[in-house]
């Protein structure tokens, strides 16, 4: 594992070089605020200190949007378009972003190994950097922390000058071919810390949420909850869709088109008759929550929140991910307290 | 469980791509209800286990998960009975023989038979929940002498709206074959039994550790059905049922059917009483 500095006066450099090489995707500023994973079209324009992208890099391999079939009214026939593989570097990605990817990838290879998500996901390359964490990101709290390499071919850590740049798979060491970077190793900078966190370790809280199915904080913290499904859209582990059938406007074709769906939306547990399993904006918040810190880690071993602050921060209600689950570890242990 | 991870050369495969099947029949089961029989290119068996179901596609319309009817034991062809209720199936509705829909499956885990043989089986079906049920009933009955009675306790809200009513004629003469009818009204010239489902439970003779029972019907109807079920003596781990939830890939992909941390696409749609037990959000 070899590691290089990558000055700042270099960086535009560094990017080019690698555009050289396959397409890259990197954040962009999109906004005041906002910032959004984009192919990089001039080195110039990519943003390594950014606190988060509005979404995850998520809509690379799962797409908000994609084909899974093409069909012929005409003939009743229909066949899956071809896709083709997108050979890519995905720069300035976060820890929580990668954690986020690598239960995607469990989600569409398990069981039966998905061809749409398999042949996009399997070219890319990734290039992590670390974040200073703002008051949203609690990744620590899941066990990612902002220099966690797991995932990265390369990694960027953050320096006064510039950029310490760690190689961590052959395929990163091949990325850097011909690039000249400064080999003289500087001390690591001092490590950011969270200031947002979740009071208890993971095997706690999995204790608290099998517990805290009737606790009044789903009622509370869905008062304002508009069930517009944003959390959903910007979480980077969601990744239910819906599929749809879309007629052209000839009516002898179409296509069949999947689409990102959300459980905080009415219609995503209703069945033909009209029957709707989570009918409450409760039940659905409770679900959501649910899903990252005890249904899904029950079943993979892996809290399916990474800590990135998303949820949260695009709110339109204000709602926090944080201070609900936080409110259940309060209560749970005032009652131990009272127990004991 | 470990988080699957990405490998070079890992094989993958198409899991949206319908295969196009043949409607053969079409029989008119009531107002609401039509079965239609289907054949898979050069009458392929779909290879199912009764209580499975299937992604039926109409290009231009979309799919639906539609329980599959017929028992394995028939070959060549299978059944499904649909009620018109959506989109879908409103258009189905307008399908006759020769006409040819996209089938992905079959999905879920469908009855685990093995659980069932050497045992009296117990089916307690209300109103469309008889259809999957049906795939069970027909496959002890084909193959009657590994199981013990055959006990069927099927409710319905009215006698208008029964199903599959010559084969309800035809398990009513059967001496190996203990049916049970009730609706919860009936009509002027209903002459059978009158009231809810549970209703047909108290007066069963029943040998308790010697049953097993499958249940299948409209949500509410489960909660009431286990309670007169325990009251009767009969233990949990006799007990299995069939759960509705929506479920669009069938694959385990689209997270719409999740029920706690199962999926009723692949752990369902038939689930053993005490699993269930811990799963908050099933019934």
């Amino acid at each position: 594992m070899a590691q290089h500095f990558l000055e700042q006066a270099k960086a535009d450099d560094f990017v080019a070089h690698l555009m050289k090489r396959h397409p890259v995707l990197a954040p962009h500023r999109r906004g005041r605020r906002s910032f959004a994973f984009e192919q990089i079209v001039e080195p110039s324009a990519v943003v390594l200190d950014y606190p988060r992208t509005l979404g995850s890099v998520k809509k690379f391999f799962l797409p908000a949007r994609e084909t899974l079939l093409e069909f012929d009214l005409g003939t009743n026939t229909a066949t899956a378009p071809a896709i083709a593989p997108a050979p890519a570097v995905y720069l300035g990605v976060h820890s929580y972003d990668l954690a986020a990817v690598r239960r995607l990838d469990h989600n569409f290879l398990h069981g039966n190994p998905e061809r749409n998500y398999v042949t996009r996901r399997e070219g890319a390359l990734f290039i992590g950097v670390s974040y200073t964490p703002d008051r949203h990101h609690f990744a620590g709290s899941v066990g990612i922390d902002p220099y966690d390499t797991t995932g990265s071919d390369i990694f960027l850590t953050k320096h006064p000058e510039g950029w310490i740049v760690d190689v961590l798979t052959p395929a990163g060491q091949d990325l850097l071919k011909g690039f000249k970077l400064a080999t003289d190793a500087r001390p690591k900078p001092k490590r950011e810390h969270f200031t947002q966190h979740i009071y208890v370790p993971q095997a706690r809280l999995n204790e608290i949420m099998a517990a805290s199915y009737n606790h009044p904080v789903w009622d509370e913290a869905s008062r304002n909850c508009t069930g517009c499904g944003t959390c959903n859209l910007v979480c980077p582990t969601c990744y239910c869709f819906d599929v749809q059938d879309q007629v052209a406007i000839t009516v002898d074709a179409g296509h069949r088109e999947r689409t990102w769906d959300g459980c905080m939306l009415r219609s995503f547990t209703e069945v033909a008759g009209g029957e709707v399993f989570r009918h409450k904006v409760a039940a659905r918040q409770r679900h959501r929550v649910h899903r990252k810190f005890k249904y899904l880690s029950d079943a993979t071993g892996q809290p399916w929140c990474v800590g990135c602050g998303r949820c949260t921060a695009y709110c339109t209600a204000g709602i926090s991910i944080v201070e609900i689950v936080n409110r259940l570890v309060r209560d749970a242990e005032r009652e131990e307290q009272v127990t004991a | 469980m470990e988080l699957q991870t990405l490998k070079p050369g890992l094989e993958t495969r198409e899991l949206y791509v319908p295969e196009m099947a043949e409607i053969t029949a079409v029989r008119r089961l009531t107002a609401m209800e039509t079965l239609y029989t289907v054949k898979l290119p050069g009458g392929r068996d779909l290879g199912h286990r009764p209580g499975q179901f299937v992604e039926v596609s109409l290009f231009g319309v979309g799919e639906a998960p539609i329980s599959v009817s017929s028992s394995p034991t028939r070959r060549g062809e299978f059944e499904m009975g649909i009620r018109r209720v959506g989109m879908l199936t409103e258009v189905l509705a307008g399908y006759g023989p020769g006409r040819k829909i996209g089938i992905r499956g079959p999905f879920g885990n469908g009855i685990d038979v093995e659980k069932f043989r050497g045992k009296d089986v117990l089916i307690v079906a209300g109103g469309i929940g008889l259809v999957p049920m049906r795939s069970m009933i027909n496959y002890v009955r084909d193959n009657r002498d590994q199981f013990g009675r055959l006990i069927i306790c099927y409710g319905s809200r009215s006698d208008t709206e029964l199903l599959f009513t010559d084969e309800l004629a035809a398990w009513e003469k059967d001496p190996r074959v203990e049916y049970h009818v009730t609706v919860d009204r009936g009509s002027e010239a209903w002459q059978g039994r009158t009231g809810v489902i549970t209703t047909l439970i108290p007066g069963l003779d029943l040998d308790l550790p010697n049953t097993v029972c499958c249940i299948c019907g409209p949500p509410v109807m489960y909660r009431f059905v286990v309670l007169t079920l325990r009251g009767k003596g009969l233990p949990d781990r006799n007990i299995y049922m069939s759960l509705e939830r929506r479920m669009k890939c069938g694959v385990g992909k689209c997270g719409h059917c999740q029920i706690d941390s199962t999926y009723v696409c692949q752990d369902g749609p038939v689930y053993h009483l005490p699993d269930l037990a811990k799963l908050r959000e099933a019934l």
